[in-house]
């Protein structure tokens, strides 16, 4: 018979608010197999921890059932203590009255209270049959995968890499650099973004532990902690990187001109080009949908002969290479090369996307003089399409008058309902650089709410009123097109208590920032999930802000929400230190909480092996037949095939079917029928 | 400055009634909560333009503050024109014209409603309506139309359902107007 | 093609020549007209629906019957019967429970509100299922040279949601302003063509406020334009434009004169119809675009 000690935590006010403590704690005392009943305070705080210490040193309990808050936290904390204590500390099991109990019905106590005592049985029965474990290590590769090359995965990558580790660094552009490349200037010390950028770039460039897999993907991921099996596609660049020098020739000579992603589509950039000025490798990349093959030259196809002088006829851009990168008679493979690398943790800093404008119709997008505010940073950038004097789109002429217009998809229930935090100081800052530049500009500003809450932020913003600039509150209602290409804005100014209009000559949307195309899609392969609003997801919010749920994967930077980049770099380097951990400890414990088959009771059929989402399932020959086998290092105790086995041959240490019965024979006795709990 | 801000007289907070937000949203205005006040509303509202005091933002504020007498002691929310342009333009999809329009629910409850909407209402009633001029037949006449518009003022019984229905309905309730079971009347001008 | 009419009461007793109108252009068009017999108002904004929700709906409802008991859509001129039978209907459509108690009531004069039938926009309807094209076949008079300021109107725009007929992008319209150059006009862009007119409660509240409005959109007009007239989709527009310029030159705040018609009105003139019958009501002075276009 064993000896439970069931261990009740008052968390404060936080259960004991809604839970009658006392009622519980007697209720527990005369559940079958418990020996005692104790509540505290504060169970996890060392008096309370000692509580239970010592009912097991003393040989009162052989069991221990901790009723408190979330076991994500608190578990193994009450998991050493049971060790300390001297028991196996898989002989431990947490009812949760908080989370899913005092918190959920506060207002509800004698309901609360009811449902504490069912948590509790429900934990108690499951106690009775709990089995000593032993935990298991695995080795872990010495190597990190990061995704994404923007300021946060530049950051993260360095930190390991000057740690010793080697790094993998996937980039889906041809250059690293992210958005932070496409920026004038920053916040709040507005130092060039190029200027402090770039030496970075540089460095992750040459740097001889960081690989870097530029214009490449990740394609599937497999494995766990310590050993990820990662497969990146690296996609064709139709040009000979080894050979590439970056002269820039084939892109002077290439006649396919494209919209400039760079430059936010308000230029045109060749379908030969290399990413900008300042990219890291500068290597040309052909955009093979825009290629126009020019002298009929199809990619993989031998050139025609000219009749009279019999030389090749050749491309435009094989024709200026002067190194034979770009060699169009090469059968290059159309879905690029397939590399597997062999990590044993991963980042993913993936970065964000700035929303177009075309959606916004009330701000009448169609006219060339509502821009976004990114385009808006590549227009005040030297190395943008007006080399970095202020011009509007329309006619290259210098607007007088400038209106900036806040929330465009933030706060937005038709987009994104989060605030996307960088766009009030964003905002400011872009006014302030052009006021300080032409201080005969007129620029106003309409916000709902001037969100400055930053270091050094709201002095920033009492600077750009000092300077002139017009802060207006209230959301833009509408812009109407005018003569001249003029813009008319409408907004009813809250403070005034009026309607307003403003004619300008250049109206700024400051988007939203939202997550990159395909975030949801990395993060399937991965096994993190993402928020309602499609951000990746931390593990906690305040206590694991750079975990996920996958054990051994991190998050840095804009992927998981909205950020500054003073934040991003202190997220992307807070990152690398967690992921560092495992590489230097060398092997990781993995809870033995992982599936088993009973060789005598499965019949070989099968239906297991590819309902594992980790391939941690086959099926080898034993006495001539086949049975299913668990590999230990993969399988991540998910569960699936033990519910799935049709001769329930396989266990899942921890849950076996014998603990999950138990646990709801006592979580619903007395429903439907019986004597209430 | 528009007469919006001429209330001079100070709003004492704490005579604010709280349960006047659940009032509006059973009336209505279920998404009132949602509202954040940014005022992209009254940028698109023509009631601002024209100097109503009262239009949708400060409307919903001064339900969220439960200042139902404000509210009543002005005829702004009988001038809203319906345009739903604010419903087109809001970001938190409140419905501003649903919350308006709840509380003009609310201020019918207390009888606070303009005679021109009693005549409405009644014209409603009285001849299937909310617009009827009586001597309406001449000018019908001139164009080269038969008297009347085939409509309930031509077909007796299906005025006689919609009173039957309009009986089955809030308005019963509220003696706002007589409900018997009348045939065409004279004139309703409105 | 067979459609039923619904009239509205400001058509039917305020300007039965728009009423005409309509009579006169659909079948000119070959599209048939159904007189819904026993329809009543939509309801519209000040009554119903400022007193329940469900009451609004059930006066809507009753009308939608008289359409689906002939299997018929319904169409009309009038922004705010448009506006009211639409947002009601799409009230009833999503939200189960309101339908319920709608047809709770409709037990009482033995009807039921099934949702077959929808509310068209008389100008849209035209637009989508006869098309400019076949509309310039049937053309007897055009209006070559003549410039238009069209309004169509807030009910044909927003909320977008509601509507089966509905623009590409409400805050840039162009059904009405393609539906006037297939007539021969030119329909340029104004800065105020989306804005309200002011007509409606508003005008019945307080004429002196509305007026601001109707006085805003006829500067925009007048000085970005200068239009030869002013073309409505809406029948409440058209009373505004048609009436509100004498007080304002009154007043002195203008010194011109717009002539304004409904679309309708103009693509019936154009198709031949007797002028007094489809514009005899007209308070502005349409006669110099009339006989224009019937030189045309």
């Amino acid at each position: 018979m064993p000896r439970i000690g069931v261990y009740i935590c008052h968390c404060g006010e936080n259960i004991a608010g809604a839970v009658n403590i006392e009622e519980v704690r007697k209720y527990a005392e005369k559940l079958p197999g418990v020996a005692v009943a104790r509540d505290y305070l504060f169970m996890c705080s060392d008096p309370g921890q000692d509580l239970i210490k010592q009912d097991i040193k003393d040989g009162v309990v052989d069991r221990v059932v901790v009723a408190a808050c979330t076991p994500r936290t608190h578990e193994p904390i009450f998991r050493k203590a049971a060790e300390d204590g001297g028991l196996n500390k898989y002989l431990l099991e947490m009812a949760n009255i908080r989370d899913q109990d005092s918190w959920a019905h506060w207002h509800d106590k004698e309901g609360a209270t009811a449902k504490a005592k069912r948590l509790i049985a429900s934990a108690v029965a499951k106690a009775a049959l709990l089995e000593p474990l032993q935990d298991r290590f695995v080795e872990v590769t010495k190597s990190s995968l990061v995704i994404g090359g923007g300021v946060s995965g530049m950051f993260a990558a360095l930190d390991l890499a000057n740690a010793g580790y080697k790094v993998y660094l996937v980039e889906k552009n041809p250059s690293i650099g992210g958005n932070m490349a496409k920026l004038d200037k920053t916040f709040p010390t507005n130092d060039c973004s190029a200027c402090i950028l770039t030496p970075v770039m540089v460095q992750v460039g040459t740097h001889p532990n960081i690989e870097l897999l530029c214009y490449s993907e990740v394609e599937s991921v497999e494995g766990s902690i310590g050993n990820f099996k990662v497969k990146v596609r690296k996609k064709q660049t139709y040009v000979d990187w080894d050979k590439c020098t970056g002269c820039g020739d084939c892109v002077e000579a290439c006649p396919a001109k494209v919209p400039n992603e760079f430059n936010e589509g308000m230029d045109k950039r060749k379908a030969i080009y290399i990413q900008f000025p300042q990219a890291v490798p500068k290597k040309a990349v052909l955009d093979i949908e825009h290629c126009i093959n020019c002298a009929k030259r199809t990619i993989g196809t031998e050139p025609r002969i000219h009749s009279k002088t019999g030389e090749p006829i050749l491309a435009f851009c094989e024709k200026a290479c002067k190194t034979g990168a770009c060699d169009r008679t090469r059968a290059w493979n159309p879905e690029g090369e397939l590399l597997e690398l062999n990590v044993g943790t991963i980042i993913v800093a993936a970065g964000y996307k700035a929303m177009d404008k075309t959606p916004f119709k009330e701000y009448s997008p169609q006219s060339p003089n509502v821009v976004t505010a990114m385009q808006l940073e590549r227009i005040l950038s030297a190395t943008g399409p007006t080399e970095g004097e202020l011009k509007r789109p329309s006619d290259g002429e210098k607007p007088k008058t400038i209106a900036f217009i806040s929330c465009v998809g933030s706060r937005d229930k038709n987009y994104h309902t989060y605030c996307s935090k960088v766009c009030c100081m964003y905002m400011l800052k872009e006014a302030r650089l052009i006021k300080e530049k032409y201080p005969d500009t007129n620029v106003y500003i309409f916000f709902i709410d001037v969100r400055t809450g930053g270091k050094d932020f709201e002095e920033y913003y009492d600077y750009c009123r000092d300077l002139g600039i017009k802060i207006i509150r209230g959301r833009v209602g509408g812009v109407d097109e005018l003569a001249g290409d003029r813009l008319r804005v409408r907004a009813y100014d809250v403070d005034l208590g009026n309607p307003v209009e403003l004619e300008a000559d250049l109206v700024v949307l400051a988007t939203a920032i939202e997550p990159a195309p395909g975030l949801e899609e990395l993060g399937r392969k991965l096994g993190i999930t993402c928020g309602s609003e499609g951000f990746l997801k931390e593990l906690h919010t305040k206590l694991y802000p750079v975990e996920t749920s996958v054990k051994g994967i991190y998050i840095a930077g804009c992927a998981q929400g909205p950020k500054d980049i003073p934040e991003s770099v202190s997220q992307a380097r807070a990152a690398s230190s967690a992921a560092a951990v495992p590489l230097t400890l060398g092997k990781v414990v993995v809870e033995p909480l992982i599936s088993e088959v009973d060789q005598d009771k499965c019949s070989g059929c099968g239906i297991c092996v590819p309902l594992c989402p980790y391939s941690a399932i086959s099926l080898v020959p034993r006495d001539d037949k086949l049975r299913a086998k668990i590999d230990e290092a993969l399988c991540a105790g998910c569960g699936v095939c033990a519910a799935a086995c049709p001769s329930a041959a396989i266990t899942l240490h921890g849950f076996t079917s014998a603990q999950i019965h138990a646990q709801i024979e006592a979580l619903t006795a007395g429903i439907g029928g019986g004597a209430s709990v | 400055m528009s007469s919006a801000q001429a209330t001079a007289e100070v709003i004492n907070l704490s005579e604010g009634e709280l349960d006047l937000v659940n009032e509006i949203r059973e009336l209505g205005g279920e998404e009132l909560l949602e509202c954040i006040q940014c005022a992209k509303c009254a940028a698109a509202c023509p009631m601002v333009l024209a100097g109503f005091p009262f239009f949708n933002k400060r409307v919903i504020q001064a339900i969220l503050l439960g200042l139902r007498e404000t509210l009543l002691d002005d005829s702004s929310i009988w001038a809203c024109q319906s345009c739903n342009r604010c419903t087109e333009v809001c970001p938190r999809k409140v419905n501003p014209f649903e919350i308006v329009q709840a509380m003009r629910r609310v201020a019918v409850r207390e009888f606070a409603l303009p005679t021109l909407s009693i005549e409405g209402i009644k014209s409603l009633y009285d001849t299937g309506h909310a617009v009827y001029l009586a001597d309406a037949w001449q000018s019908r006449e001139k164009v080269g139309l038969p008297k009347t518009p085939p409509s309930t003022v031509a077909y007796p019984q299906a005025l006689k359902d919609l009173q039957a229905l309009m009986r089955k309905t809030a308005l019963a309730d509220l003696g706002i107007i007589p409900m018997g079971e009348a045939g065409v009347t004279d004139t309703c001008e409105v | 093609m067979k459609v039923g009419f619904f009239v509205g009461c400001n058509t039917s007793f305020n300007r039965p020549d728009l009423e005409q109108a309509v009579r006169y252009a659909y079948p000119a068009l070959g599209v048939e007209l159904d007189d819904l017999e026993g329809q009543s108002c939509c309801p519209s904004w000040g009554t119903m629906p400022s007193i329940d929700l469900v009451g609004w709906c059930v006066l809507g409802a009753r009308n939608y019957t008289i359409a689906e008991e002939k299997g018929l859509d319904m169409i009309t001129v009038c922004g705010s019967c448009y506006g009211s039978l639409a947002e009601s209907k799409y009230k009833m459509d999503t939200r189960p429970e309101v339908k319920a108690r709608v047809n709770e009531l409709l037990k009482e004069i033995g009807k039921e509100y099934k949702g077959t039938s929808r509310i068209r926009h008389a100008v849209c309807y035209l637009y989508k299922e006869v098309g400019p094209e076949k509309i310039k076949e049937a053309l007897k008079h055009k209006l070559d040279g003549l410039t238009i300021a069209v309004q169509p109107g807030c009910h044909s725009l927003w909320p977008s949601e509601v509507y089966v007929d509905k623009e590409e992008d409400p805050f840039h319209p162009k059904v009405l302003r393609e539906m006037c150059e297939a007539l021969g006009a030119s329909a340029p862009y104004y800065s105020r063509l989306i804005d309200c007119c002011g007509m409606g409660a508003m005008r019945s509240t307080d004429m002196e406020k509305s007026f601001k409005l109707v006085l805003r959109k006829l500067e925009s007009m007048k000085e970005e334009i200068n239009p030869d007239l002013i073309v409505t989709g809406c029948s409440s527009c058209l009373i505004q434009f048609d009436t509100a310029q004498e007080f304002l030159r009154k007043d002195r705040k203008i010194n011109f004169e717009i002539p304004a018609l409904h679309y309708m009105q103009l693509l019936a003139l154009c198709l031949g119809a007797d002028p007094q019958q489809v514009t005899g009501l007209a308070k502005t002075d349409v006669s110099r675009v009339v006989n224009r276009i019937l030189e045309g």
